[in-house]
């Protein structure tokens, strides 16, 4: 790792490009060749320009190419550059621009990697910078792991500040005004006259100068936009209905698609009989996709309807069908031979457990549905040699690569117009809806195909967050928690999603122990251990990942063990905890709540810490058991995400995150009988609705040391603090989710 | 059973007054009590008790597999409340999802549908967690079986769409017991046997 | 068949059971109404028939005895309804796939019941699905929507 830690050194270079009648411009990372061996094989072309600006005579756009799946993402990446560019981020057009390597992410994979999210050493460092390193190479023009913010602020404010300052550059010549006699306000340039001049009639000349290069950014006491409360730049179009949607695209010509594939997840398509749906109105053909049926009509429902008359002979799945035996399976990797990682060893657990009162919990979690309220729909076009894909995807890039290897097509000829996502959850890391429009497509060339699936496909089809077990065993002082072992049984994410990617999984798979391992805690004793079970059911990624998990196994075991120990929740928690930023958001959480107030009878508070991506969230749910089952009165939730860049968007993702994290917690699961999903539909997967939403009180804290995402940390501490408040008010300790298979809810 | 079809074209309440003779009312009377557990069956169905429910104004989704793993009584979703309206206008009407129309219903889970405004009945026609005495006793009272005479109940099975879609549900849904001509006979029996109900003096 | 949608009147020729959401959305190219569950579980394609609130995905075309109206009929980008102003005022929508519907029911709940309560409130949004979890701020947003047509 000793070379790694000269790619940190990095500058940043500008470019600009004329386009038809504007100009383009940009920042792209630069290495010097033979500064890094790693960087020696970037092919020409790998560090071409990048664009994030473009200006011409119709206006300004702003280029904002990670993935919106309802985070806002679009929106703030655009307040990120509108705030250096001095344009109001409302008046410009937004583009997610095209599937390209130079938009990686180089923060992503950070997650993948077993460096703590506090530490700050040497090694930590130079691992993160060989992430950026790794994701450039590979172009990882991802979404995801709640790194929207932090790979992108430097990134696209330093795009805006290069931008406006080569049209100042271009404004200097046009009026031969000096630089110090020239502002910026609101898509103009401001002459010492107060005449304005607008970025538009200004495309031309920037085009032709080189762009200025040493840019400075504004000093945070002079934004107008970042750190204020924002106005969505979707906001309009998603409350008259005007927003487009992948489900939502019309062209000329186009046909509707919908598949049917085995329901036994993996299994195949002996034979089909397709003499009366093809009979059926409207119906354009029935085709035989891998695995399964594809019906083109001429209108969605005739599409649904014809697939369901379609007779299909299906093979069995190839995995194991059913879930008890899916969790024997898990509960029977708690072997040596299984073991994949130990990051976390502090002290000597088993000399602490050898003698001592041991406490003992097994805690278990159902595999859970991403089901986005979008289901899964895209449009494809194949004419001669060229693919068009229309669709709401987190992995663009991804997609042409997965889909050059299907068509035979070359990568130059794929293209892909990424849009508006009617949710993800991580549903959208996965292309497999994408080929099965595109294998359509190598059927019926020419024609413009929307492939929608119904929500039973969508229910029975998905790559679900995985099941898992987690044992814990512990032990007591007199100071408090002396032992804290967790050992973590599960199928690897890592493992069944990047082999879908075509990439390789090397190494222990950090998902499975992510959100335990990494806490911030000084316990004497302290271990924790993951156990990797052979694959099943094909998994992967949903909202906040491991450790949407493991927040529930890690912190109902740290709250069973401080009721062993006889210590308050909060303050045991505050007196292990070293990371000073984790500390105040506990602090925070516990003053907001009034911790250790009184609530009266059948009423109780739980508390849950989790530091997940970079971030530590604390939140404190409040609970009342009534002869209806238990309420949900009100969640108090501090984070820090080191700066908090528009607080509207940053409270709605916090409490985004807690609804999700308690709908799934109450009543969510994914069972298997036959490898066929049982739950097909949101009656049998209902999550959290609006009666039960409780009061949801929001802090955001500054004390971290660097910007972080919002997107997910908030999920990992909902479930155990519901299940902790649960405890305090009923004394029921419930260690399987979902919730709701033990105690009823109002 | 069956010979009874004519005197109920012919007219129940002709029937009803035409038992005299002592051995043909201890006879009718056994006959009617055994047709009133067969009108028992039917009405404390959870196809009729899920919207014949009380002044919560909640229906239920009982006897569809939802819920119900903890034992207890399983509440419609989505926090639906019939209120005083027993339509839900004060909230989300009954008809938001639950169309009139005579259409079939074929889509498992989906709301049914039925010709007629879908809604709760009145209050004081509440069956749920009701004996069969007092289900019994109520179907009797005007002010608390829709003001009809014990005869014209029979017409109100056979017209009622509610009742027409409880004994085919359709979608998977399990039906009420037996049909609305057995139900239809039941009454008349039960009628013809002086309306007993169980444990009358 | 003829149907009247935001006001025009159409002629439409399809089957009497199909979905009045997919004869808005594929056959007259309304897309405001969204598809999420098809079994009235969602509300995401919720419209009105005569300004009450009705799930598309379950009235069929044969079935409609009324004026549909849908999102786009209800208000513009420039010319908002008050309750779409609420909803841009609060800034409800996440990803804003099931607002729509939302927005849709809440019109028709406060034109039946201009002064709600906060238990009707819940009980009038709880057939809508969110998967982001923006239910806080449909709350205050039904709210604010409810004094704005109150003030008009």
């Amino acid at each position: 790792m000793g070379r790694v830690k000269t790619i940190a050194r990095r500058s940043f270079l500008v470019g600009s490009v004329a386009v038809a009648g504007g100009v383009v411009f940009g920042t792209y990372l630069y290495k010097r060749a033979g500064e890094n061996p790693l960087l020696d094989g970037l092919k020409p072309g790998e560090t071409a320009i990048t664009p994030y600006v473009k200006i011409d005579a119709q206006g300004v756009t702003l280029i904002t190419p990670r993935a919106d799946v309802g985070q806002g993402a679009w929106s703030m990446q655009a307040h990120m550059i509108a705030e250096e560019l001095d344009i109001n981020p409302r008046n410009a057009k937004l583009s997610p621009g095209p599937a390209d390597a130079i938009y990686y992410n180089g923060v992503v994979g950070a997650e993948a990697l077993p460096i703590a999210a506090t530490s700050d050493t040497l090694l930590a460092r130079g691992g993160r910078g060989a992430v950026d390193v790794v994701g450039k190479l590979m172009g990882l023009h991802i979404t995801g792991g709640s790194s929207t913010v932090p790979d992108m602020y430097d990134r696209l404010r330093m795009a805006g500040a290069v931008a406006r300052e080569t049209l100042i550059k271009a404004a200097m010549k046009q009026t031969g005004l000096p630089r110090d006699q020239l502002g910026t306000e609101d898509g103009c340039i401001v002459l010492p006259d107060g005449l304005k001049i607008e970025y538009i009639d200004l495309a031309s000349i920037a085009a032709e100068i080189e762009p200025v290069q040493d840019v400075t950014l504004r000093d945070p006491s002079e934004w107008r936009y970042l750190t204020k409360p924002q106005k969505r730049t979707d906001v309009v179009a998603k409350s008259t209905g005007t927003q487009i949607y992948g489900i939502d695209m019309q062209m000329d010509g186009m046909v509707i698609a919908t598949t049917r594939t085995n329901p036994a997840i993996g299994g195949g398509l002996n034979s089909f009989d397709a003499e009366v749906a093809q009979q059926m109105r409207g119906v354009h053909a029935v085709l035989p996709i891998t695995g399964g049926i594809a019906v083109v009509a001429d209108n969605t429902w005739r599409a649904f309807q014809a697939a369901q008359a379609v007779d299909c002979d299906w093979g069995p799945s190839p995995y194991i069908g059913d879930s008890a035996d899916q969790f024997a399976a898990v509960a029977a990797s708690f072997t040596d031979d299984h073991r994949d990682s130990r990051f976390k060893d502090e002290g000597d657990v088993e000399d602490a457990l050898q003698d001592a009162s041991v406490v003992e919990a097994e805690y278990r979690i159902p595999y859970l549905a991403h089901a986005p309220m979008e289901p899964m729909s895209v449009v494809v076009k194949l004419t001669d040699g060229r693919l068009d894909i229309w669709t709401g995807t987190q992995i663009p890039r991804f997609v042409k690569a997965n889909m050059a290897r299907l068509t035979g097509l070359d990568g130059d000829d794929i293209h892909v117009h990424v849009l508006m996502s009617g949710g993800s959850f991580g549903r959208r890391l996965e292309d497999d809806y994408i080929a099965q429009a595109v294998e359509i497509a190598m059927q019926l060339p020419d024609t413009p195909i929307k492939m929608i699936w119904q929500r039973e496909e969508d229910f029975t089809h998905d790559f679900p967050r995985p099941l898992a077990i987690a044992r814990g065993r512990g032990a007591v002082a007199d100071a408090g928690i002396a032992a804290f072992d967790l050992s973590i049984a599960a199928p690897s994410v890592a493992e069944s999603s990047l082999a879908r990617l075509n990439q390789p999984a090397f190494g222990p798979d950090v998902a499975i122990v992510a959100g335990a391992w990494d806490q911030p805690f000084h316990i004497p004793n302290y271990r924790v251990t993951g156990y990797r079970t052979p694959a099943m059911v094909p998994v992967s990624s949903w909202r906040s990942v491991g450790a949407s998990g493991n927040g529930f196994m890690h912190e109902s075991f740290m709250d069973e063990m401080c009721h062993a120990a006889g210590v308050d929740p909060l303050q045991e928690r505050l007196r292990l905890c070293w990371h000073d930023a984790s500390r105040k958001v506990l602090e925070a959480v516990g003053e907001m709540s009034e911790w250790g107030s009184d609530l009266g009878p059948n009423r109780g508070r739980g508390l849950a810490f989790t530091l997940a991506f970079g971030v530590p969230v604390a939140e404190v749910v409040e609970v009342t058991n009534t002869p209806d089952g238990i309420r949900i009165d009100k969640v108090f939730v501090a984070a820090d995400v080191g700066r908090v860049l528009d607080p509207v968007n940053f409270e709605a993702q916090l409490q985004g995150g807690v609804i999700f994290g308690l709908g799934h917690a109450m009543n969510c699961e994914l069972t298997y009988r036959d490898g066929v999903a049982e739950q097909d539909n949101y009656h049998a997967y209902e999550g959290m609705r609006l009666h039960q939403t409780p009061q949801i009180m929001v802090r955001g804290l500054e004390n971290g040391d660097k910007i972080r995402g919002i997107g997910e940390p908030a999920v990992p501490p909902a479930a155990p603090a519901l299940a902790n408040a649960i405890f305090a008010a009923t004394g029921q300790r419930i260690r399987e989710l979902p919730l709701s298979k033990s105690i009823g809810f109002v | 059973m069956r010979t009874l079809r004519g005197a109920i074209t012919g007219g129940i309440i002709a029937l009803a007054c035409a038992g005299s003779a002592r051995a043909q009312d201890v006879q009718g009377r056994a006959a009617a009590l055994a047709a009133w557990d067969d009108i028992h069956a039917v009405v404390s169905h959870p196809r009729c008790t899920n919207c014949h429910v009380g002044p919560s104004g909640l229906p239920l989704w009982e006897g569809l597999g939802y819920g119900g793993a903890l034992g207890k009584e399983v509440v419609h979703g989505m926090n639906v409340r019939a209120d005083d309206s027993r339509i839900g206008a004060e909230s989300m009407p009954c008809r938001t999802c639950h169309i009139s129309a005579a259409s079939a219903n074929s889509v498992p889970h989906a709301p049914p549908k039925i010709a007629d405004a879908w809604r709760l009945p009145p209050i004081e026609m509440a069956w749920k967690g009701k004996t069969s005495a007092e289900i019994c006793v109520q179907l009797l009272d005007p002010d608390r079986n829709g003001a009809f005479t014990p005869e014209e109940l029979s017409d109100h099975v056979g017209t009622s769409a509610f009742v027409a879609w409880g004994f085919d549900p359709g979608a998977g849904r399990v039906a009420a017991p037996g049909s609305i001509p057995e139900m239809q006979e039941a009454l008349a029996i039960w009628v013809v046997g002086g309306t007993p109900c169980v444990g009358d003096p | 068949m003829k149907l009247t949608v935001n006001g025009v009147i159409h002629d439409v020729d399809v089957e009497k059971d199909m979905p009045m959401l997919w004869v808005l959305r594929d056959i007259l190219g309304i897309t405001g109404p969204k598809y999420g569950c098809g079994i009235a579980q969602c509300g995401a394609c919720t419209v009105h028939m005569d300004g009450i609130a009705v799930r598309a995905c379950q009235l069929a075309a044969g079935d409609v005895a009324g004026e549909i109206t849908t999102i786009e009929g209800l208000g513009t980008p420039a010319v908002r309804h008050a309750v779409q102003e609420a909803w841009i005022d609060l800034q409800v929508a996440q990803c804003g796939y099931c607002q729509s519907g939302q927005i849709m029911q809440a019109a028709s709940f406060l034109e039946l019941n201009p002064t709600p309560t906060d238990d009707q409130i819940d009980a009038a949004m709880s057939g809508n699905l969110c998967r982001c979890g923006t239910y806080p701020r449909i709350r205050e947003a039904v709210k604010t929507a409810a004094l704005k047509l109150k003030a008009v």
